[in-house]
């Protein structure tokens, strides 16, 4: 505890893990006091690191006079309908994968490559289709087009967490007379709920972030929280507070959902990550 | 076992008993089939024909499509750009990742407070996370210009997301922010498997530190390095997000990534036909370096 702290390589950690923080905390920090700012103080020299008269004007003009709010709930209610349709399509293939070895590697090894493809390869054939079947620009739409780009992580990370669990148990209720159906039911799946939240939780980190096919696949009603930002690029002036109110409001879901899954944070990465 | 099916309930339920691994895969199969292979497919017609918003009609043009891409000198150096930031950011983002998982391998106090706040840009969108830098590196009432003039002692007026190179230095920063806490996450994972024996061995032989790392910790570290880097390679060539929100591809043409090019050429130019036909190569590129990768990549499983 005492001379142990002070050896050189002790002090050169202590002073990396100090300067990685700061540069993790700094752009964070900043986008927070900009947008708590009165828009006077964007370009004061020097600049203003602590804002004496917050305001959360930029909030109420982000949200309504640039449409966050419709973003906002846009956002939720796409994220939450294809993290349910992802976890419960991914779920019960990787619980067949798992168990009965579907389809052999090819089937689990196809499903992963998914993960691979680059959007850009998938999204403009599917924007050409979306707008010849009218799903252009449709909430469900981007519904299934979310839940195919995060059914391979949901599937590889429940694919690991059926494999680790005994079988013994469900075959214990077939032979008690129960059918397939009845004993992924009322065994397999209530013993995976822990993996089953975890799953859902990425996805849903996923699609709240998700920027690029939101882009393409929506316009004027779809539109997500990401794709707000649009409204701020260019050179029509700064409306950096309102941007930045915008992005605070967008991180508290995810930071918060994130913290959550802190602990099966590396399945979740190695198995196919985070985004794509 | 198989009860004889008595009515038609019976019978369908022994039907989905019997084919029941195949029902369970069958939902995804088919979302992935309908949006992601059918996709792809029907794009192969789109190559060959003159499919552009700017023009009427969908007339068969054989391979022009593809050789107006290859001819493109943006496309080449979209191709370029993609791979000079893919591997300053990956290479820098895997230093920094193991430089902080080695920091972070033993246990301190603070240490878990410390690993919520790094794993932070891991939740946060990429617009977001371009946005903030945006933000930081605002010229001329930016921060950081007002601190570097400040450290350097003279007027430091850089156009970041204006002006090449800082350009290129201020998408580096955005990546690194967002991704060096991926590396960390799983490196910190492979450093806390490689058991403890190894290092106590190798002090009663009288290994110094470094050597330690060098013949110990870097070898049994090797099949995590692999992953992490073969995930985040496969990740960063698609950049996208935060060019489009930091430099908008400009000035000019000179950010353009490879995704961003195909992006312009498709979703504002509406070339779709030739978007399509540079897509196509580059998901070939892609899948080449795919295969190299994942082979590796299963040759080093310990399974």
């Amino acid at each position: 505890m005492t001379r142990a702290m002070f050896t050189r390589a002790n002090i050169v950690r202590t002073l990396f893990l100090g300067l990685f923080l700061l540069f993790t905390f700094v752009p964070l920090y900043w986008m927070f006091i900009t947008s708590i700012k009165p828009s006077d103080d964007y370009l004061a020299v020097p600049p203003v690191w602590f804002p004496t008269k917050p305001t959360l004007l930029h909030y109420t003009a982000a949200l309504f006079a640039y449409r966050g709010l419709d973003g906002l709930i846009n956002s939720v209610v796409i994220a939450f309908a294809a993290t349910l349709l992802s976890t419960v399509f991914g779920t019960l293939m990787a619980y067949s994968l798992a168990r009965f070895n579907t389809g052999g590697q090819h089937l689990s090894f196809w499903v992963l490559s998914q993960r691979f493809l680059p959007p850009i390869a998938t999204v403009l054939p599917i924007f050409l289709i979306y707008r010849f079947v009218g799903l252009h620009d449709t909430h469900f739409g981007l519904i299934i087009a979310y839940t195919v780009f995060t059914l391979p992580v949901t599937v590889w990370m429940m694919f690991a967490y059926f494999r680790q669990m005994p079988r013994s148990l469900e075959e214990a209720a077939l032979v008690d007379g129960c059918t397939r159906w009845q004993a992924l039911r009322r065994v397999a799946i209530p013993l995976a709920a822990p993996g089953i939240v975890a799953a859902a939780v990425f996805a849903f980190i996923a699609c709240w972030t998700e920027f690029f096919f939101a882009l393409i696949l929506t316009s004027r009603t779809a539109f997500t929280l990401p794709t707000v930002f649009r409204a701020f690029l260019g050179f029509q002036g700064a409306q950096y507070g309102e941007a930045s109110a915008l992005a605070m409001v967008s991180l508290v879901p995810s930071i918060i959902l994130g913290i959550l899954v802190q602990r099966h944070l590396v399945r979740g990465l190695t198995l196919g990550a985070v985004r794509g | 076992m198989t009860a004889v099916p008595t009515n038609r309930f019976d019978a369908l339920s022994e039907w989905s008993d019997r084919h029941f691994k195949w029902l369970l895969v069958a939902p995804a199969v088919l979302l992935i089939l309908a949006l992601s292979v059918y996709p792809l497919l029907f794009s192969v017609w789109v190559l060959f024909v003159n499919y552009d918003f700017t023009v009427p009609g969908h007339a068969f043009v054989g391979f022009r499509n593809f050789t107006r891409v290859l001819a493109d000198p943006v496309a080449r150096w979209s191709l370029w750009v993609t791979v000079l930031l893919s591997t300053i950011n990956v290479t820098l983002e895997f230093l920094l990742g193991l430089a902080l998982a080695l920091a972070m391998v033993r246990n301190f106090r603070g240490r878990g407070l410390i690993m919520s706040i790094l794993i932070i840009p891991l939740f946060i969108s990429p617009v977001i996370v371009g946005q903030a830098w945006a933000l930081l590196l605002q010229r001329p009432f930016g921060p950081t210009n007002y601190v570097l003039s400040q450290i350097l002692g003279y007027e430091v007026t850089i156009g970041w997301l204006t002006q090449a190179p800082w350009n290129f230095i201020a998408l580096v920063l955005a990546d690194v922010w967002q991704w060096t806490p991926f590396m960390f996450v799983i490196l910190l994972a492979g450093l806390t498997a490689i058991p403890p024996n190894l290092y106590e061995a190798a002090e009663l032989d009288g290994v110094d530190g470094w050597r330690a790392f060098w013949w110990i910790t870097l070898p049994q570290l090797a099949p995590m390095i692999l992953l992490a880097i073969t995930f985040r390679i496969l990740d960063a060539v698609r950049l996208f997000d935060t060019i489009f929100v930091m430099t908008g591809g400009g000035p000019g043409t000179n950010t353009y990534s490879s995704s961003f090019y195909l992006y312009t050429l498709g979703f504002t130019q509406f070339h779709l036909s030739e978007a399509t036909a540079g897509a196509w190569i580059f998901l070939l590129l892609t899948a080449i370096l795919i295969t190299f990768l994942v082979r590796r990549l299963l040759r080093a499983e310990p399974t």
